[in-house]
């Protein structure tokens, strides 16, 4: 191929332009309109001339600010709550499912459980199960099944401790929540996570297991060094999934474990869409994975090519 | 002595965690919802005061229209929304596989459609699909152009849109990957053949990144069964049952109509169908495999 | 858990004291409680919310809400209730949910609470309580199991309860001279002359979005063009000449309704006429001082009230909420302070004044309320001709309800012929009641 002329780079510049503004448009649109007051969103005709507000935000967080926003009679959205939640689900289900994935990912590789198509095959078919179908089950086991009697001694302790009502079940804790996720993406991070063992060359380990190093000491601390990119790939998308899931989550959480995605379905609610508000709260629920993405584009790609193009 | 045992027992420490928790979190899940696919169960019941009634519902679902129009909507949603995303993603990967700048900070844009939650997803689009204060609306009307129901009449078009939005950019980053991971030798031999860029696309390419694409698919055919939120914020299903994929009658059949046991059969059935299809792809892609790498070997021993 | 117990005690003990001492204050006793209610996002509910802090103020008694999208609502109660122990001391439950509650034996009945003298406020007077809403959303057991009669019982008391009116823009219609609509032929002839008079405004404004806002949107025109959903006997017959007839008007307003007509919740309707893109709107009162706000609706002042529209017959719906106790509450009794307390002779009026729905004939007739929302008058008229039987409220409606919304839907958009659509409907009615098991006795 002759080398690109400059009229065909600018062409391609061009393209390049479009498709940015296409996928990134959206966003703008709606990080925009969150500053614009609902009366301006629906006469529309001032698009991009408007008096910026703030008052979106502070009614979405009305809950964690210092002061009560005159707007507002009371406060209904308890956004805050919701986020704080969110973050707790998310990192603790991110962080447990890396140890897990990884521990059994490098068992996998280097123990010869079994072979590698019979992994990716699995994984596969897990991978496959759609949240949906989990959610019939999952509704029934974690309210009626895995509880523990409040008269019992664990369950009556928990009672003792934290106060609530009834039988201790799943439904309606983090923990409960956390537990799904972690099953979720489990199979996923143990499937790129392979792909990144298989790289880390057997001579290094052996070299300190001859220096006395135990199975532990050894994975510890010289495999995990060695597949850090991995694991920045893996616990970004562990992460978005536990940050963005809607569905079990609804299924699962109370009033005091509502994670930020219900917040917003629940708000688009029948009687008033209030777009600024909702807007708002749709733009912070993105902020994270904004700025994962901003910040660490390479690893998730890496992450996506990892499980596809390699395995 | 002890050393050796440890080491013995070792790898299924190591699993062990992993295992336990998908034994309970997903297939003792998968088992309990099978067996209570097998019986009529509301909300209010555990699953042993529910009344077993064998196939009862496996066959009111085969035979109800609503099922069928969902399962029906399911198909065309996942046969669309991954054709044109094959379609455009690949066709931008071939189209944009050159080093300019640029391409880096494309290649970060592009991924953020897919990180974001796919309830902002939705909200963000069923804003711009708004009849009236919508984004497209106001600008088809701007123009003097006749307005568009978007989530009325061309409700499933209109989801389908916002899903090809979202996950484009997913196929394009694989695509270029693979294009860039091709052996540089094989298509520096076609082009000193004399082969068109055309050629070089169909004969040399796209064969080669046959068994990447397929997997891609894959990938996203998987996961255009599990879309749900995108739409329940959009449309919630609707109009009628045009945009009701199975995913979003399950879990409408067992929360809104309270019939758990059915909801099951339902993800039983889905489950078979996506079994079905994964293997089969799975088949297609060893042959195609195969084939890949003689075509590869050939053309390296050409070169 | 411990210490919440001692200050209780302490609490207890206190004002056990305190009542030996001077006269008993009837809140006492419940002061520092907790009550943890579950409300609809609904502007009834939020205008309650605005009025829960006087409570609060007054006995000492604290509230705790969860508010939810009522349909949301529904499915977070139904497994509440089911629990033995729930978190919920008061629930707010939208009408049609009376039947499920009420047949799985999950709310309180009110008679032993009515009849604590420690408990009953004696100068509550129930008997200004709206009727007809009291025996449509409180009362449960009477004739067909949930309209009135003599083996009926309370169980909840209307809060939020509402009617249907229209709304029109009275500057539309005087330019246009047409005069308001008394009749469903006026009214869809007015809906569908409109938009060729006034080019970009739409007819009408309603729901029609699949499921139950198509739903409802068609059973509010069946009542009044004179059909049932089902006869005496639980035979469906929603296939009859007016449920066809209803299911027509319900075709035109929308094809003659402003754009996206065809997906509207009630929200995006109610929006539509705020914003002036319909001329009319006709829906739950609950939705009528929104447009007169001028903040939010750009038609403040334009808008007229009038009687839903009369067909073979008067016949408005009757909907909205009430408030109950579960029975696997935690603080029953000072939930019944609560529930008592909103919708008092004093509550009530609190509420509506923040433009919520009154349950009460006095609070219709206050002159506070009338001269600052103007249609409180027009509003308690329309209420003499609410139908409780407008939709039935039996256990199995929700199947019902869901199969009506989704088939309207079809005929809305897709065109599906009305006479065959609702043959379907009736004949998988007819499934689900033989299920059910309401032709036992035939």
């Amino acid at each position: 191929m002759a080398a690109p002329t400059a009229k065909q780079n600018s062409a391609f510049f061009a393209v390049i332009a479009v498709l940015v503004f296409m996928s990134v448009g959206p966003v703008l649109l709606m990080f925009v309109n969150s500053f614009k007051l609902d009366v301006d969103i629906i006469s529309g005709s001032t698009g991009l001339i408007f008096l910026p507000t703030i008052q979106n935000y502070e009614t979405a967080l009305c809950d964690v600010l210092w002061y009560e926003p005159e707007h507002l009679d009371f406060c209904a959205l308890k956004f805050g709550g919701a986020f704080i939640n969110s973050l707790i689900i998310a990192l603790i289900s991110t962080v447990l499912t890396l140890i897990i994935g990884c521990m059994a990912a490098y068992a996998l590789v280097r123990f010869r459980f079994m072979g590698r198509d019979t992994v990716s095959l699995s994984t596969l078919m897990v991978r496959m199960v759609p949240p949906a179908v989990l959610l019939v089950p999952v509704f029934g086991l974690w309210n009626n099944e895995f509880c523990l009697d409040r008269d019992g001694l664990v369950g009556g302790a928990i009672r003792e401790a934290f106060g609530g009502r009834g039988d201790v079940c799943l439904a309606g804790t983090h923990s409960g929540i956390i537990l799904i996720y972690v099953a979720m993406n489990l199979p996923f991070v143990i499937w790129i996570l392979q792909s990144f063992i298989v790289q880390v060359p057997r001579s290094l380990e052996e070299a300190a297991r001859v220096d006395g190093a135990g199975p532990f000491q050894v994975f510890f601390k010289v495999v995990l060094p060695l597949i850090k990119p991995g694991l920045a790939a893996a616990a970004i998308f562990t992460f978005r999934i536990a940050w963005n899931e809607y569905l079990l989550a609804s299924a699962l959480s109370d009033r005091d474990t509502k994670t930020v995605p219900i917040l917003i379905v629940n708000n688009m609610s029948e009687f008033n869409v209030e777009w600024g508000v909702i807007m708002a709260t749709g733009m912070l629920l993105a902020i994270p994975p904004i700025i994962f993405t901003l910040l660490a584009s390479r690893q998730i790609i890496t992450g996506m090519t990892a499980g596809a193009v390699k395995g | 002595m002890r050393t050796a045992m440890a080491n013995r027992l070792t790898p299924y420490l190591f699993m062990a965690p992993a295992a336990i928790i998908m034994a309970l979190a997903l297939m003792y899940p998968l088992g309990y919802m099978i067996w209570g696919s097998f019986r009529e169960w509301n909300p209010s019941q555990t699953i042993g005061e529910a009344e077993f009634v064998g196939l009862k519902n496996y066959i009111f679902l085969w035979n109800d229209p609503n099922f069928h129009e969902s399962l029906g909507v399911t198909l065309k949603f996942a046969f669309f929304v991954v054709t044109i995303e094959m379609v455009i993603g690949v066709g931008l990967a071939l189209l944009l596989d050159r080093d300019i700048r640029g391409m880096s900070f494309l290649r970060t844009m592009f991924i953020l459609p897919m990180m974001i939650a796919p309830v902002v997803v939705g909200l963000m689009w069923r804003y711009m699909y708004h009849p009236t204060v919508g984004t497209f609306n106001r600008t088809l009307d701007g123009l003097g152009i006749p307005t568009v129901d978007w989530l009325g009449q061309y409700a499933l078009m209109s989801v389908i849109i916002a899903d090809i939005w979202q996950w484009t950019p997913f196929i394009f980053i694989l695509a270029l990957a693979a294009l860039q991971s091709l052996p540089r030798s094989a298509l520096e031999a076609a082009r000193i053949d004399g082969a068109t860029p055309w050629q070089q696309i169909i004969h040399i390419k796209l064969p080669l990144m046959m068994p990447v694409l397929i997997v891609t698919a894959l990938l996203r055919l998987i996961d255009a069964f599990k879309v749900l939120e995108v739409i329940l914020v959009m449309t919630e299903g609707g109009p009628g049952l045009s945009t009701e994929i199975l995913a979003l009658r399950i879990s409408r059949t067992a929360t809104e109509f309270r019939e758990l046991g059915v909801a099951a059969a339902m993800s039983n059935y889905l489950l078979i169908l996506l079994l079905l299809l994964t293997v089969g792809m799975f088949a297609f892609n060893r042959w195609q495999e195969a084939r890949a790498a003689k075509l590869h070997a050939q053309v390296e021993e050409e070169a | 858990m411990k210490n919440r117990l001692v200050t209780t005690a302490l609490g207890v003990s206190v004002a056990a004291l305190i009542a030996g001492a001077a006269s008993a204050n009837p809140y006492a006793e419940y002061e520092g409680t907790t009550l943890i209610v579950n409300f609809p996002a609904h502007p009834h509910y939020n205008a309650a919310m605005k009025v829960l802090p006087e409570f609060t103020r007054e006995t000492g008694i604290e509230v705790e809400v969860d508010q939810l999208p009522y349909l949301k609502m529904r499915e977070r109660q139904t497994l509440e209730l089911t629990q033995d122990e729930g978190e919920y001391d008061l629930i707010s439950y939208v009408v049609f949910s009376k039947a499920d509650y009420v047949f799985a034996d999950q709310l309180e009945n009110l008679a032993k609470y009515f009849m604590n003298p420690k408990l009953a406020d004696p100068n509550y007077d129930a008997g200004d309580l709206i009727d007809g809403y009291v025996q449509n959303i409180g009362v449960a057991g009477g004739t067909k199991g949930y309209l009135p009669g003599p083996t009926g019982s309370l169980f909840g008391i209307p809060f939020g309860s509402e009617t249907s009116v229209l709304a029109y823009r009275k500057d539309v219609f005087e330019k246009h001279g047409i005069a308001e609509p008394e009749t469903y032929d006026q009214l869809l002839d007015a809906a569908c002359k409109i938009p060729e008079l006034e080019p970009g405004m739409g007819g009408m404004a309603s729901r029609a979005a699949s499921g139950h806002q198509a739903s409802h949107a068609f059973l509010l025109h069946l009542a009044p063009l004179g059909g049932r959903v089902f006869d005496d006997q639980w035979n469906p017959i929603i296939n009859n000449e007016a449920g066809v007839a209803a299911a027509n008007a319900l075709k035109t307003i929308v094809d003659c309704g402003p754009e996206g007509a065809m997906s509207f919740g009630p929200s995006e309707a109610a929006n539509a006429f705020a914003n002036g893109d319909a001329a009319m709107f006709m829906d739950s009162i609950a939705f009528m001082p929104g447009f007169e706000n001028p903040e939010r609706s750009q038609v403040a002042g334009k808008v007229g009230y009038a009687m839903h529209p009369m067909g073979v017959r008067r016949g408005s719906q009757t909907g909205g909420f009430g408030i109950a106790i579960p029975k696997n509450a935690e603080n029953k009794e000072a939930a019944f302070l609560l529930m008592q307390w909103l919708t008092s002779k004093k509550g009530d009026l609190m509420v509506a004044m923040e433009g919520g729905n009154p349950s009460r004939f006095s609070t219709y007739q206050d002159a506070g309320l009338n001269e600052k929302y103007p249609f409180s008058a027009t509003f308690g008229e329309a209420l003499k001709y609410a139908d409780p039987d407008w939709r039935p409220i039996i256990p199995v409606w929700g199947k019902i309800n869901a199969d009506i919304g989704t088939t309207m839907s079809k005929v809305l958009t897709e065109g599906l012929d009305i006479q065959e659509a609702l043959d379907g409907v009736a004949e998988r009615t007819r499934a689900v009641m033989e299920d059910a098991g309401y032709y036992t006795w035939q």
